[in-house]
């Protein structure tokens, strides 16, 4: 697909309006199209030159539109900043088939030397062999310790001990808005941002507020036939009502299904087909907010590049803190080692060197709408001087990460179904039956046995 | 072939024939030209259908008695154990039944209407590579380009289809949205999109159809119905017992247009038992289960072609 552009730009730490930003509006959750992989074809045919003190760095990444063009800019400013690496990154088709392929060439034992993957996706592959751990001292060597990170995300990377993942960023859902209709709906405070919403009244009385002066709908979520939305908003706001949810080997699940009902509750009066519709898919949620018929959306700021060139007004703040305690719903794009049969110990150092500069290049991956995880890149000036990206910084600090168990994360099978309980929700069958499906779901899922477990190699 | 007309031309003697001294040394290079020749140009397809059928498929039948996982746990020998839980699973028999209504309502249109647009065409409509065109063209496009345009039309609040439902003063419908919809607008995008297939093998045969039959059919008196009746469709049978059976099994193997229209939902409303097998060993990892299900899927299929050539030839006899 898109070739890399050769000729290396100046390392791009400094901020500014990105210069990739004409890249057309598909997500890469759209797989229309994205059968097969997208190698960039940059580096393939050279041959390795250990006589000139280059080592190879094969990446594998899942990303693709914007956050794609984003890449390669930091791509380019690492090539700048070590000249002896030769990186070659290929993009594959983020989702299902993305983490098939990564675990597949882990158990074939050629795999890249490095590759992202979500975080809340580790506790499947860290146990089961498919990873090798981080060497923490060389990392700290290239200048990247624990300590410059926020310490829940950090600890997720962690498995039996030894650190797994690397994050590059925190990418929470947050809320859009239209900065215009908000004011005139008497949403914004004194500062010009939104004000809090902070509780489940608050909320619905803004979503109706909006929705008066939109002429459509208030505060609008897409879900149907979605792989992850259902669940996202779901865990979020159960999050943020203080309960746990235990998912012990063999099962049952324990949900507190008081708290379950009440999120449902509140999203059946959100989604209540009146100030906002309760069947929309994840596209045509984004439409309408983008074409002006919804106020307020509900939405990843993976949709940040998208969003600025279309909404003219756009504001963003975190998720607002419905319940009592605050929380976003968040994953975190990490780096980890793929299991290699015949490691080299030249191409292992290159990687935590690779990683570590990657992760001080963050700020071009902020400016894609990313929180970098990376601290002394969020609390730089240019990153502050970000909007509306540092207006929801704060979502990082409070994330919500799927619960640690081998078949939750990003891309999984156990996502969408446990999805489908918002639209039992809003549809028809009620709460108290959403209720039911998901603690079904998660029953059966917690009961499953761990395909990675028993003789693992 | 060396004729005794074609020798006299060029030997005088007309007595001593020279055909028996040089036909057993020329036969058997004549007959191994024949039979060598084939397998020869056989042999590079033999080998990948040996490597990527024959071999996949001996190779799933075991791994389908095993627990192996995608990432590379597991292994062990199980016995039928994926089998029984195969059968136990509600939701292979809930995509099954999916699998089977698309079938059904897939195979009825795109037999019927191919038939009948092949026939109207065939009548002499004026302009007819127009037609052909027209009709085969949805069939040259990919299934992305043709899931990513209908997606659009059946875009709830702005899609081309309910905007002209509501110009007509009716509701819009949740054409991939709504449970008891979903499958069917799948069906009907299919439909668009692979009847021109059918329909070039409709006209094909009906092109065949010898003129005089007709002729004579019309010297005695037959109408236009009663030709159709009793000369174009009893022709066309044996054509027509090929595109069942092709259909039927295409429609049967049905993955892509879901899996890109709707994933397979919502809820599972539309997830056909392919999509189920691809979602148990891709993304459960489940290996071992999902080779079981696809045995039993395999074993389906071929029964319901079994049967079908058996009803079809029965009727023949």
């Amino acid at each position: 697909m898109s070739p890399h552009p050769s000729p290396p730009t100046p390392p791009t730490t400094g901020s500014g309006p990105a210069t990739h930003a004409a890249s057309p509006p598909t997500r890469r959750h759209m797989l229309l199209g994205a059968g097969a992989l997208a190698l960039s074809a940059s580096a393939l045919g050279c041959a390795p030159g250990t006589a000139s003190g280059t080592s190879d760095v094969r990446f594998w990444s899942l990303f693709q539109g914007g956050d794609g063009a984003r890449l390669e800019t930091m791509l380019d400013a690492v090539r700048e900043q070590a000249p002896h690496m030769r990186v070659t990154p290929s993009t594959l088709a983020w989702g299902p088939p993305y983490y098939t392929k990564l675990a597949m060439a882990s158990v074939g034992g050629r795999a890249p030397e490095t590759a992202v993957m979500h975080m809340s996706r580790l506790p499947g592959y860290a146990p089961g062999g498919l990873l090798d751990p981080f060497d923490l001292d060389l990392l700290a060597e290239f200048g990247v310790t624990a300590e410059d990170f926020v310490p829940d995300l950090w600890e997720r990377g962690i498995h039996d001990g030894a650190t797994y993942a690397i994050p590059l960023d925190t990418h929470p859902v947050v809320l859009f808005y239209d900065t215009a209709m908000a004011e005139r709906a008497g949403l914004l405070g004194t500062d010009g941002t939104l004000r809090p919403l902070d509780s489940p009244e608050d909320f619905l009385e803004a979503s109706r507020a909006i929705a008066e002066v939109s002429g459509g709908s208030g505060i609008t979520y897409g879900h149907v036939n979605d792989d992850s939305q259902g669940w996202r908003i779901f865990w979020k706001l159960y999050n943020q009502t203080g309960a746990e949810l235990h998912l012990p080997q063999g099962g049952p699940a324990e949900l507190d299904q008081d708290e379950a009902l009440r999120v449902f509750s509140f999203l059946a009066e959100l989604m209540d087909g009146q100030t906002s519709e309760a069947n929309l898919t994840y596209q045509s949620a984004l439409a309408g907010f983008s074409s002006g018929r919804a106020g307020m959306l509900i939405c990843g700021e993976w949709e940040l590049p998208y969003l600025l060139d279309s909404v003219e007004n756009l504001g963003a703040a975190p998720f607002p803190t419905v319940f009592e305690h605050p929380g976003s719903y968040a994953d975190s794009h990490a780096f980890v080692l793929p299991r290699q049969s015949d490691p080299d110990p030249e191409r292992v150092r290159a990687a935590h060197e690779f990683v570590a500069l990657m992760v001080r290049n963050s700020l071009t991956w902020g400016e894609a709408g990313h929180i970098p995880a990376y601290s002394p890149v969020t609390e730089s000036a240019d990153y502050q001087a970000l909007t509306p990206q540092s207006d929801y910084a704060s979502a990082g600090e409070t994330p919500v990460l799927d619960p640690e168990v081998w078949f939750a994360g990003a891309g999984s099978q156990f996502h969408s179904d446990v999805s489908e309980a918002l639209r039992t929700a809003v549809s028809g069958q009620g709460p108290e039956a959403a209720v039911e499906q998901l603690t079904r779901s998660l029953d059966s899922w917690a009961a499953r046995t761990n395909p990675s477990e028993g003789d693992s190699r | 072939m060396t004729t005794p007309t074609e020798t006299t031309g060029r030997v005088p003697a007309p007595d001593t024939v020279p055909v028996p001294k040089a036909a057993p040394s020329s036969r058997p290079r004549l007959w191994r030209r024949v039979t060598d020749a084939p397998l020869s140009f056989l042999m590079p397809f033999l080998l990948v259908y040996a490597l990527f059928l024959i071999w996949p498929l001996l190779s799933g039948l075991w791994m389908s008695f095993t627990d192996v996982s995608l990432n590379g746990a597991g292994g062990a020998f199980v016995g039928a154990a994926n089998y029984a839980e195969a059968l136990g699973d509600p939701m292979v028999w809930r995509t099954l039944g999916n699998t089977f209504l698309f079938t059904v309502v897939t195979t009825v249109p795109l037999v019927a209407v191919a038939l009948a647009m092949a026939v109207l065409v065939h009548t002499g409509m004026p302009g007819q590579w127009l037609w052909r065109l027209s009709f085969f063209m949805p069939f040259l496009l990919p299934v992305a380009t043709v899931a990513l345009v209908w997606n659009f039309l059946y875009i709830e609040d702005f899609g081309l289809f309910n905007q002209a439902l509501r110009a007509f003063g009716m509701e819009g419908l949740g054409w991939l949205t709504d449970d008891d919809v979903a499958l069917w607008s799948v069906a009907l995008t299919t439909v668009w999109w692979t009847v021109g297939f059918n329909f070039l093998l409709y006209l094909a045969a009906l092109q065949s159809i010898p003129d005089h039959l007709y002729e004579a059919a019309a010297l005695d008196g037959a109408g236009a119905w009663a030709r159709l009746r009793h000369i174009t469709v009893p022709q066309l049978r044996n054509i027509t017992v090929v595109v069942v059976l092709l259909q039927i099994l295409a429609s049967l193997k049905i993955f892509d247009q879901i899996y890109l229209m709707t994933g397979g939902g919502p809820g599972d409303s539309s997830r056909s038992l392919l999509l189920y097998i691809y979602d148990m060993g891709f993304t459960g990892y489940r290996f071992g289960y999902s080779a079981a299900v696809s045995y039993l899927f395999l074993a389906i299929v071929l029964l319901v072609a079994v049967v079908q050539l058996w009803l079809t030839t029965r009727r023949k006899a």
